[in-house]
C-alpha cells in the first residue's frame, strides 16, 4: 500500500518535471528558432561563401580557398579604409566621451530647468541616423546651407566653405555629425554613474574644503571609471561600423576621403556583387569587432569585480 | 559663498542653453525648412524663421497637389516626385514593421525570460549563452547570407522578413533586460499565486507582468525605435514600396542629386515624428533601461 502511494507520487513528480522541461522548452523555442536562423545559419554560410567564389554574375562556385581574403587585402582600398577607419574611431570616439561626460556633469547640477534638458538630450540619438544625417546635410550644404549662413552673417568666414567636398572637411564633418548623435547615449550613461555618488559624500568633501577640482578628482572620477570604459569600448564598436551616416552624407567620398572599413565592406559585396570578397572582409571586420566586445566583456566583469 | 554659487548657477545656465541650442537648432532649422518654397530656402544666408510658412510641401506629400510656387517656375522635377510620393506608405510600413517587431519581443521575449529567471533545467544555460552570444556576431558579417536566406524563403521585399530580421537583433537584448528584471522580483509572490491554483502561465500573466511592467515598456521602446530606424538590412532586402521603410525611402530621395530641398526636409521632419513621441513618452524606461543594461553587466 505504502510502497504504491509512493510510487504513484514518484509518477507524479516525474511527470510535473516532464511538464516543467516540456514548458520551458516550448517558452524558449521561438526565440532559439529565430535567432538560430538569423544567426547562426547564416554565419555558418557566411564561412563558406568566404572560401568560395560566388559573384552573383558569375555562374559556378568554386572553391578558392583563402583567395576572396588575399583579394581583399590587396585592394589598395583596403589599407586606405583601415586607415580612415582608425582616423575616425580615434577622434570621435574621445570626442563622444569627452563631450558626454561634460554633459552628465552639467546636466547632474541643480539648476531650474535643467529637468527640460534632461528630456531634449534623447532627440539625437532616438532620431533614425539617416534623417539625422540628412538633416545635417542640408545644414553643411556648401551654396545655402545654414551653418555656413551663420558663420557668415557672424563674420567668421569670407566665402561659404565646401564641408562636404573637400576631403578633410568631409571626415570632419561626418566625425561631428557622429558625435553630435552619439553623444546623449555616453551622457546618460555617465549621468547614471552620477547619480551613484552619494551625496553625503560629496557634502563630506565640500565641508574639508575640498576645492571644485579636488571633488571631481577625488570623488567623482574614481566612480565614473566602470561607466567611462563601457563608453570608450561601446563607442568604439560603434564607431567601427558606422554605415548609415556615409550613405546619406559623403557616399563615402569624396574620393575615397570618408570611405571607412564598413563602407568598404558594404561597397565590396553589394556594388559589385562579389559575395565571396563581401564575407572575407566581413570576417576580417568580425574579427576585430569580436576583440572590442571580448574587451567590454572583459571590462564589465572586472566592474563586478571592483563593486 | 553665496555669490560664488549665484555665479556658478548662472554660468550652469548658459552652458545649458548653449547645449539646448546645439540639440534644438537642427531640428528647428529642418522644420522651418520644411515649411518654405524652395527659392525661399535657397538663398544666402538662408531665413532663419520662414518668412511665409506654407503647408504645401506636406499637401504635396500627402496629396499629390503640386505647390503653386514650384508649378509655376518647374523647379519640381519629375524623378523626386514619384520617389516623396512614397513617404506615407514608407511611414506605414516603417510603423508596422516596428509595431510587429516590439509584438513578438514583448510576447516571446516574456515567455522565454521567464523561463531563464525561474525554471532550473538541463541546457538552460546553454540556450541562456547561445542567445546573447549570437549578438557577438557583427550584422555586417550575416547580412548576404541574410539576403540569400531571404531569398529562398521567398522574404524578399516583405514586411514579414524584416520583422523576423529585427526580432532576431533585438530579441538577445530583450530577453537578457527581461531575464534581470524577473530575478530582481521575490519569487514568494508566484508561489502564493501558485499555491492558489495559478498555472505557471497565469502567474506570469496576472502576477508577474504588471509589476515588471516598466522592464517591458523599456524593451518596448528599444525594440520600437530600432527597427523604426534600421538601415543597413532595410536598405537591401525591400524593393518597392510594399516593404521600403522610411529610412530607406528618405534615403533615396536625398542622394537624387534632383530632389528638392523643401520636399527633403518634409522627408526627414515626418521620419522623426514617430521616435521622437515614442522618445518623449518612455524617455523613463529607456534611461533607466540604459542605465542598467549597460553598467549592470
Amino acid at each position: 500500500m505504502t510502497t504504491a502511494a509512493a510510487d504513484r507520487g514518484q509518477a507524479r513528480a516525474r511527470k510535473s518535471r516532464l511538464g516543467r522541461r516540456t514548458y520551458s522548452w516550448a517558452t524558449l523555442a521561438p526565440v532559439l528558432v529565430i535567432v538560430g536562423v538569423f544567426t547562426l545559419v547564416p554565419f555558418v554560410y557566411a564561412a563558406w561563401t568566404s572560401v568560395h567564389r560566388h559573384v552573383l554574375v558569375l555562374q559556378g562556385r568554386p572553391f578558392v580557398g583563402l583567395r576572396n581574403y588575399q583579394n581583399a587585402i590587396e585592394d589598395p582600398l583596403f589599407g586606405d579604409s583601415i586607415k580612415t577607419s582608425l582616423i575616425f574611431v580615434g577622434v570621435s570616439v574621445p570626442l563622444v566621451t569627452l563631450a558626454g561626460l561634460l554633459v552628465a556633469l552639467l546636466l547632474n547640477q541643480r539648476v531650474r530647468g535643467f529637468g527640460i534638458l534632461l528630456v531634449l538630450v534623447l532627440l539625437p540619438w532616438a532620431v533614425p541616423t539617416v534623417s539625422a544625417g540628412i538633416m545635417w546635410r542640408l545644414l553643411l550644404h556648401g551654396d545655402f546651407g545654414a551653418v555656413d549662413g551663420f558663420l557668415f552673417r557672424i563674420g567668421a568666414i569670407d566665402s561659404y566653405i565646401q564641408w562636404l567636398s573637400n576631403p578633410t572637411l568631409a571626415m570632419a564633418s561626418v566625425i561631428g555629425v557622429h558625435a553630435w548623435r552619439e553623444f546623449p547615449l555616453a551622457a546618460i550613461l555617465f549621468l547614471a554613474g552620477l547619480q551613484t555618488i552619494p551625496p553625503d559624500l560629496a557634502e563630506a568633501a565640500r565641508l574639508d574644503r575640498a576645492s571644485a577640482w579636488q571633488r571631481f578628482r577625488y570623488v567623482t572620477l574614481p566612480l565614473l571609471k566602470a561607466p567611462l570604459l563601457i563608453v570608450l569600448v561601446y563607442e568604439t564598436i560603434v564607431a567601427l561600423s558606422v554605415f548609415d551616416l556615409v550613405y546619406v552624407l559623403t557616399g563615402g567620398g569624396p574620393g575615397s576621403a570618408t570611405t571607412l572599413f564598413s563602407w568598404f565592406t558594404y561597397t565590396a559585396t553589394f556594388k559589385y556583387l562579389n559575395f565571396g570578397e563581401g564575407a572575407a572582409l566581413s570576417f576580417i571586420m568580425a574579427a576585430v569587432l569580436l576583440v572590442c566586445i571580448v574587451v567590454y566583456m572583459r571590462v564589465v566583469r572586472l566592474r563586478e569585480d571592483v563593486t | 559663498m553665496r555669490r560664488r554659487r549665484r555665479i556658478a548657477t548662472a554660468l550652469y545656465a548658459c552652458a545649458g542653453v548653449v547645449l539646448g541650442l546645439i540639440i534644438l537648432v537642427p531640428f528647428l532649422y529642418v522644420l522651418s525648412a520644411s515649411l518654405q518654397t524652395e527659392s525661399e530656402l535657397i538663398r544666402r544666408p538662408p531665413p532663419i524663421v520662414a518668412p511665409n510658412p506654407t503647408v504645401d510641401n506636406y499637401d504635396y506629400v500627402f496629396t499629390g497637389a503640386v505647390p503653386a510656387a514650384y508649378a509655376s517656375k518647374e523647379l519640381l522635377r519629375g524623378t523626386v516626385t514619384q520617389d516623396v510620393r512614397q513617404i506615407p506608405k514608407g511611414l506605414r510600413n516603417s510603423f508596422i514593421v516596428a509595431l510587429g517587431t516590439v509584438l513578438i519581443n514583448l510576447l516571446f521575449g516574456t515567455l522565454a525570460a521567464y523561463t531563464f529567471a525561474r525554471e532550473r533545467i538541463r541546457g538552460l544555460y546553454a540556450a541562456f549563452v547561445f542567445i546573447l552570444g549570437s549578438r557577438l556576431l557583427p550584422s555586417v558579417a550575416v547580412a548576404v547570407p541574410i539576403y540569400v536566406g531571404l531569398r529562398s524563403m521567398d522574404l524578399l521585399d516583405s514586411k514579414l522578413g524584416l520583422v523576423l530580421i529585427y526580432s532576431a537583433f533585438t530579441l538577445p537584448f530583450s530577453v537578457w533586460v527581461l531575464t534581470l528584471y524577473f530575478s530582481s522580483l521575490p519569487v514568494d509572490i508566484e508561489e502564493a499565486a501558485r499555491i492558489d491554483g495559478c498555472t505557471r502561465f497565469q502567474a506570469l500573466r496576472h502576477v508577474v507582468l504588471p509589476l515588471a511592467a516598466p522592464g517591458l515598456a523599456a524593451i518596448a521602446a528599444f525594440s520600437f525605435l530600432f527597427s523604426y530606424s534600421e538601415f543597413l538590412f532595410a536598405l537591401f532586402t525591400t524593393e518597392t514600396s510594399r516593404s521600403k521603410t522610411i529610412p530607406v525611402i528618405i534615403a533615396s530621395v536625398s542622394v537624387n542629386p534632383d530632389a528638392s530641398y523643401t520636399l527633403i526636409a518634409v522627408g526627414i521632419v515626418l521620419s522623426m515624428i514617430a521616435p521622437i513621441l515614442f522618445a518623449l513618452v518612455f524617455r523613463r524606461y529607456i534611461t533607466s533601461g540604459l542605465a542598467a543594461s549597460l553598467t549592470r553587466g
